[in-house]
């Protein structure tokens, strides 16, 4: 919706697609309202599909939303290589599988003297190095007085979750690495792990960066991504990262900003980085940042830095704007020194689930859905508000984004507390229970939003 | 109990089903298949190696996919009018006439007239393990179900829980689930008898055999 | 006299005749027809003598007409004769040729397979007023004048594998075996131990079988026949073929006829002239011995003379074997000469005892090994120089003694210095930590900054950022060149969603990312990103297939698969290297005429295992692909398979790793020979293993197969081979394999 938005404002032609199941989605009504052509299709997870359609509609450049396509390099690849190419709206495919790989990154980040998790940045094969590694690990956790010290063992060939173990003290590590590599040549024909301190304590912040196919770099600040669901789903997002001028942090909170913010430009300019993206950051109560990895796509939460950001003064900042504007060539037009930065943001993600419950999606239907109106707020969703809708089980049950501004911290949460107070969201389930949301969790943890 | 006369009647009096072949997915469209009144026929051959009949074929990326007959019968209609341009996934492309099989007609009639067990939310279901040896020894109608019996398994999302049989006692005639498929709600996952009526039941299935005439 | 029994023999006579000649009837079988005809009409009439008088006319007019007639036979005529229900069979050999016998195993059809019979039989000889009875093991394929449970003679795996039992045990019991060949082929079915699998371990053993044997032509089919015919010794007889493929398969290929229909006959009896599947031709080319002459029309039960003569040959083949290696005295060895030029002298006259010593037996297979070495070599174009024959064989020796000194000597004095060497440093180990125990407890515990640099800063800069960094350069398929969608055999039973070409045959290796399918590749794929980068170094470039047949229309074909292919024969040899471990590689190329193996391609093999063997190399023989042998060089190509098993003998016996790993469709005689033989199959997923196609198997033993009966898969679960790899994890594989199978020790003994 917002891309299609931020197409209508630049003037653009467009094109989408949905499929059977989204029949009844906002995207599609606003598509059409806006006079944009819309093509069915049978999976959002089917390339070919979306090629055919692009080609049919004569599609110049394709946008990949927020999700699946953003960080496929091969995606892109194919969008920029085939015989009818098209311009892909986010950083080159090249880019996205340099900082595809978390090897790569850290290798990278390292070489350049980022900050990142102590521990290995190459597999390692050998026991004997293996146990050298974990030991010292120990031993610099021990150190810096940390008092559970944590180390993981990943399979090195893995990803998202799968093959992933916590040692807590050295006479268990061996096993545990036993375990895992077994693991991992079992199911990745390679032996190879890594060796990290596991970090137990921590703030997630980001950094969004902004760059043109020109070789301009700029950033949009910083935001604090820490309250999340226990599945580490995101769940409030504030820009920006720390508010050094209204709370007391027990370290210099606006250097680790200012850290962050460069080493993330420095590896932008690394790797010529050329369209919007962002650098998530582990930051530890002593204020050590750590560089995580990067999104190499814009996302949902790109909203609440626009919301502090002022271009050459002005408010109204649309960064999906700019990435499709510098995506199809356009020069950025601005500098560093232009983009200023104004007040609070508080973004919400009010979701149907029961938070009590490990926040179990809920699945039902929604009778009424009236959020407030204010100047200080902008939502984002696609349930209508003048007609029951059934929450579709095959995707996350995201049900808005609401962005509140407020010009200092205390504004900004009586404004969230507000916001969230006058919203109206009701509904029942198959056997006429109430239901369920998030909207009671999130007001209970604006509270001590930005608080480390 | 309905008279099963009466219903094979009720089928005999519309005796196929209309198949709606619907685009896979977007593409150009070209028909293989000649219009109206055109046999076409179901995969073929003792492990169904050889594809039905085709019928048209959908290119997207320069890759021509073939759309191939699933059910024997004939062709209804053809939405000429679409043939050479690009579709979106789901429109419809033809429309079949299926006529119903010895076997299909049996187990039409057999679920009216049997009670029906249906799947209480979408899942997969196994039987209790003490069941599955005897099903699998000695078929289903081996087993006597009653009311309030541990019969089932329900398995989903990798948990399982037990489901007790509810309903009239009987024998187990018939089973429509398969450990690797999800039913959805309210499917039916098996068919019972009351014992006394399994020679009526077996007097439905052999007049079927004798009566029905498949069409070819 | 019986007359009406002549009368019927005479009747059965023509029939025989008729039959052998098929659609292509001479005028002078019209001509006995009417004479017989007319016989029977007036012998009705005559009185007994003049009845006699004129049998013995027409007995006379059928012999010289069977005379004239043999002369103009042509080779499908002699495929009829070895057909015939007539055609002498093995019982009847065992009945005629041997004094006296016992069957093995089987009693008609009361057999593991009736189509296999075992029999340990004696011939007595008598010499003065002494009798000796040398016993024999004998072997072969009973076709049983028609009996249906004989299946033809086409032996299923587990009669090859009865066959294979009891020539150990002939070897064991050290006495001769005989082996008689009467198989149109081998029956081609998969179960356990499968056609082609048994067939290979059969040649295998054979290969250095330590007593001799001796086989026996009449119908020689391709990979049936090889598994009881490497032979020291092999006879045929001169009415019988030794073939490929049968003339209809070879026909049914040649004209690209459908399953289920048939070939013109014109064209079978072609392919039958082409295929020089004759003895006289097998003889010319070398791959027999001698010819055992047969009555006119071929040898059938009544023909006792015929089995005398049997007899006499099989007899002097076996002496001969013997003799051979024995250390042969002078006088024998003058005896034996004399014996040959003169034929009539009976071979029985002289007594050659039938036992060998270690040291004959050694020299025994050594013989028989370097007989089919030296076959089939004009059957392919050596175009090496001159000069690079005289410094390649230079290069060979040196080779050796490099091998010799690296591994023989240094192993049993390296050895002696090394542990030496062991134990002086862990002496001074000992002492090292005693004197430096004082400075280094304290400060244990600490962490250095060094560590810490390591736990935070990048290790190894030296080999670069991205240490997945090889993604451009290496091999990249045509296939991978063109903008457009695949779609997955599997689509529609495992929902995978079309792959963009680029993707499916670049990054992901032919393989379907959602369920595993492997598409075929390249050859160039494995050699180029598999082995290590740029490592492979080809050899034998020179070596390339002919037509050694002069097969009509075959030169053409030839070259154009030379032109377009870019290669001289589908065997390919490299030296190449692995994570760093030197390996041999034997090719074989599906796209060159289907990767069918002739005398270049076995020739090629054979000096790549020899290559590997006397550089000390592991040897890895990667099948792309196979279809079997050529058939346009017939038995040219057969005799590839004992050929070639017989080098891979010789190569794992000198402690060499022996390693298969096919690709894609792999059948026939290469899998049923020098590839099935090793005891490390491996096979990608994309891999069909077998021993005929479903075409061919429907076709011969009517059995529908299911569409996976090939399939990797169910080739492992039968047991004929040994894992099934993913492509993209070849190379892990390979060195994984390498490493446990070969050990550290570089993979030989």
């Amino acid at each position: 919706m917002r891309i299609i938005q931020a197409c209508c404002k630049l003037g653009l032609d467009f094109v989408c697609v949905y499929t059977a199941e989204d029949e009844a989605s906002g995207h599609l009504s606003l598509a059409r309202e806006l006079g944009g052509q819309a093509f069915r299709i049978s999976s959002y997870h089917d390339a070919n599909e979306i090629m055919a359609v692009a080609d049919h509609a004569g599609a110049t450049a394709v946008h990949p939303g927020y999700g699946y396509f953003a960080e496929d390099y091969r995606f892109a690849r194919r969008v920029c290589e085939r015989t009818r190419p098209m311009i892909w709206i986010g950083p080159s495919w090249r880019v996205i599988r340099t900082l595809g790989d978390k090897i790569n990154t850290k290798r990278l980040a390292r070489s350049l003297g980022v900050p990142t998790v102590p521990g290995s940045d190459r597999p390692v094969y050998d026991e004997l190095e293996a146990e050298e590694i974990a030991d010292s690990l120990f031993r610099f956790q021990a150190e810096q007085g940390i008092d559970l010290a944590r180390v993981l063992v990943k399979a090195s060939a893995g990803g998202g979750g799968m093959g992933i173990e916590e040692v807590h003290n050295l006479d268990h590590f061996k096993t545990v690495y036993r375990r895992i590599r077994n693991y991992s040549k079992r199911q990745f024909h390679d032996e190879g792990v890594l060796i990290e301190q596991r970090i137990l304590d921590f703030n997630h912040l980001e950094v969004q960066i902004a760059a043109d196919r020109h070789g301009s770099i700029a950033h949009f600040g910083t935001r604090n991504c820490t309250i999340q669901s226990t599945g580490r789903q995101k769940r409030v997002e504030i820009a920006p990262g720390f508010a050094p001028d209204q709370i007391k942090y027990s370290f210099d909170a606006a250097k680790v900003l200012d850290d962050i913010t460069n080493h993330s430009l420095a590896i932008a300019k690394e790797v010529g980085y050329d369209n919007v993206g962002t650098w998530e950051w582990i930051v530890t109560p002593a204020g050590q940042p750590f560089l995580m990895e990067v999104n190499t796509r814009i996302q949902v939460e790109n909203g609440v830095s626009a919301a502090i950001s002022r271009l050459k003064g002005q408010p109204g900042v649309d960064i999906i704007k700019e990435q499709i504007r510098m995506g199809l060539g356009d020069p950025m037009g601005f500098t560093q020194q232009d983009i200023t930065f104004e007040g609070i943001g508080i973004e919400y993600r009010i979701i149907a689930e029961d938070p009590a419950n490990r926040f179990t999606p809920w699945v039902g239907r929604i009778d009424r859905f009236n959020p407030p109106q204010a100047p200080w707020l902008s939502m984002h969703s696609q349930i209508p508000q003048d007609k029951p809708y059934v929450i579709p089980t095959e995707f996350d049950p995201n049900l808005a984004l609401a962005i509140i501004w407020g010009k200092d911290l205390a504004e900004a949460k009586s404004r969230g507390v507000e916001f969230l107070d006058r919203l109206v969201l009701q509904g029942q389930d198959q056997e006429g229970n109430p239901m369920k949301s998030n909207i009671a969790f999130l007001r209970e943890k604006t509270s001590d939003i930005l608080v480390f | 109990m309905q008279d099963v006369k009466a219903i094979l009647e009720e089928i005999k009096a519309s005796p196929y089903e209309e198949v709606a072949i619907l685009a896979p997915h977007a593409g150009k469209v070209q028909f293989k298949v000649a219009g109206e009144g055109t046999k076409v026929y179901a995969p073929s051959g003792t492990w169904r190696e050889k594809p039905g009949t085709l019928l048209a074929s959908l290119e997207r990326e320069r890759n021509p996919r073939p759309i191939t007959c699933t059910r024997k019968g004939e062709v209804q209609s053809v939405n000429t009018q679409l043939d050479g341009t690009f579709v979106e996934a789901g429109t419809p492309l033809m429309v079949l006439r299926h006529f119903f099989t010895k076997e299909e007609v049996t187990q039409a009639i057999l679920k009216k007239v049997l009670f029906l067990f249906p799947a209480p939310e979408r899942a997969k279901y196994l039987f209790a393990p003490e069941v599955d040896k005897k099903v699998k020894v000695s078929g289903c109608q081996s087993i006597k179900v009653k009311d309030g019996m541990d019969l089932f398994i329900v398995s989903r999302m990798k948990r399982e829980k037990p489901l007790a049989y509810n309903g009239p006692d009987g024998i187990l005639y018939a089973v429509y689930f398969s450990y690797d498929q999800n039913v959805d709600a309210g499917q039916p996952l098996v068919s019972v008898c009351p014992e006394n009526q399994m020679d009526m039941i077996r007097d439905v299935v052999n007049r079927v055999q004798s009566d029905w005439e498949e069409r070819e | 006299m019986d007359i009406e029994k002549s009368t019927q023999e005479l009747a059965d006579r023509l029939q025989y005749i008729q039959d052998i000649f098929g659609s292509r009837q001479p005028g002078d079988v019209a001509l006995l027809a009417e004479k017989l005809a007319e016989f029977r009409a007036r012998e009705q009439a005559e009185g007994m003598p003049q009845k006699v008088k004129l049998l013995a006319q027409i007995q006379d007019l059928f012999d010289f007409v069977e005379k004239k007639l043999d002369a103009e036979l042509v080779p499908m005529d002699k495929v009829r004769i070895v057909r015939h229900p007539q055609r002498i069979t093995l019982k009847d050999i065992l009945e005629f040729v041997y004094d006296n016998y016992t069957e093995i195993g089987g009693q008609d059809e009361y057999s593991i397979d009736p189509s296999m019979v075992i029999a340990r039989a004696y011939i007595t000889r008598r010499i003065g007023d002494k009798v000796h009875n040398q016993p024999v093991m004998v072997i072969g394929q009973e076709k049983g004048h028609g009996q249906e449970f004989r299946n033809g003679g086409s032996v299923k795996p587990w009669g090859n594998a009865k066959a294979l039992q009891y020539m150990k045990v002939a070897e064991t019991e050290n006495i001769p075996i005989h082996t008689y060949v009467f198989t149109p082929g081998a029956f081609p079915v998969e179960d356990y131990p499968g056609a082609a699998q048994q067939i290979a371990r059969n040649l295998y053993e054979m290969a250095a079988l330590r007593v001799p044997v001796v086989a026996c032509f009449s119908e020689g089919g391709s990979g049936g026949a090889e598994a009881i015919a490497l032979a020291d010794t092999r006879l045929m007889l001169s009415h019988g073929y030794y073939s490929v493929i049968s003339p209809e398969g070879a026909a049914a290929i040649e004209s690209g006829i459908r399953q289920g229909q048939r070939a013109p006959v014109s064209m079978i009896e072609e392919c039958a002239e082409r295929l020089k599947i004759t003895a006289a031709d097998n003889l010319r080319m070398g791959y027999i011995d001698r010819v055992v002459h047969e009555p006119p029309l071929g040898a059938r039960p009544h023909h006792y003379d015929f089995f005398k003569r049997l007899r006499q040959e099989m007899i002097m083949a076996t002496d001969e074997a013997f003799l051979g290696v024995k250390g042969l005295g002078l006088i024998r060895g003058m005896a034996l000469k004399r014996r040959k030029k003169d034929a009539v002298a009976d071979p029985e006259s002289m007594f050659v005892r039938w036992v060998l010593d270690e040291g004959a037996a050694d020299r025994l297979v050594w013989k028989r090994y370097s007989k089919f070495r030296n076959m089939a070599k004009g059957a392919m174009r050596d175009k090496t120089p001159a000069s690079r024959r005289l410094t390649d064989s230079l290069q060979q020796v040196s080779w050796s003694t490099y091998s010799y000194l690296r591994y023989e000597f240094l192993r049993t004095y390296g050895k002696k210095l090394m542990t030496l060497a062991e134990e002086t440093r862990a002496e001074a180990g000992v002492v090292l930590e005693k004197v430096l125990r004082p400075f280094k407890s304290g400060g244990a515990r600490k962490v250095d900054t060094q560590t810490i640099q390591k736990l935070t800063e990048l290790s190894c800069a030296e080999e670069g950022i991205c240490l997945t960094g090889d993604w451009d350069g290496g091999y990249v398929s045509p296939k991978a060149r063109e903008d457009k969608a695949v779609t997955c055999p599997n689509a529609s039973t495992h929902g995978c969603l079309d792959l963009w070409a680029p993707d499916l045959f670049g990054d992901f290796a032919g393989v379907c990312q959602y369920c595993g399918h492997h598409f075929p590749m390249e050859y160039q794929w494995f050699i180029h990103n598999v082995l290590d980068k740029d490592s492979a170094i080809e050899f034998g470039q020179d070596v390339e297939a002919g037509n050694p047949l002069d097969y009509p229309g075959f030169d053409q074909k030839i070259e154009e698969a030379k032109r377009k292919n870019k290669i001289k024969s589908s065997c390919l040899t490299y030296e190449a290297s692995i994570d760093g471990v030197k390996i041999v590689i034997g090719v074989l190329v599906a796209p060159f005429r289907g990767g069918t193996v002739g005398a270049a391609e076995g020739e090629k093999f054979i000096r790549a295992l020899s290559r590997a063997r006397k550089k000390h190399y592991p040897f890895l023989a990667y099948v792309h692909g196979t279809a079997g042998i050529r058939i346009q060089e017939g038995t040219n190509g057969v005799i590839q398979m004992p050929r070639a098993t017989m080098a891979v003998r010789r190569y794992i016996e000198a402690g060499g790793l022996y390693t298969v790993l096919y690709d894609t469709n792999s059948y026939a005689g290469p899998v049923a020979s020098f590839l099935g033989c090793s005891p490390y199959q491996f096979s990608v997923r994309s891999a069909n293993i077998g021993f005929a196609g479903p075409g061919v198997i429907k076709e011969t033993t009517g059995i529908d197969i299911a569409p996976d009966y090939h399939k990797a898969y169910n080739a492992l679960a039968r047991g004929h081979i040994q894992g099934i790899w993913d492509r993209r994890e070849i190379r892990n594989n390979l060195v994984q394999a390498f490493q446990t199978i070969g050990g550290r020790n570089l993979y030989y003994r």
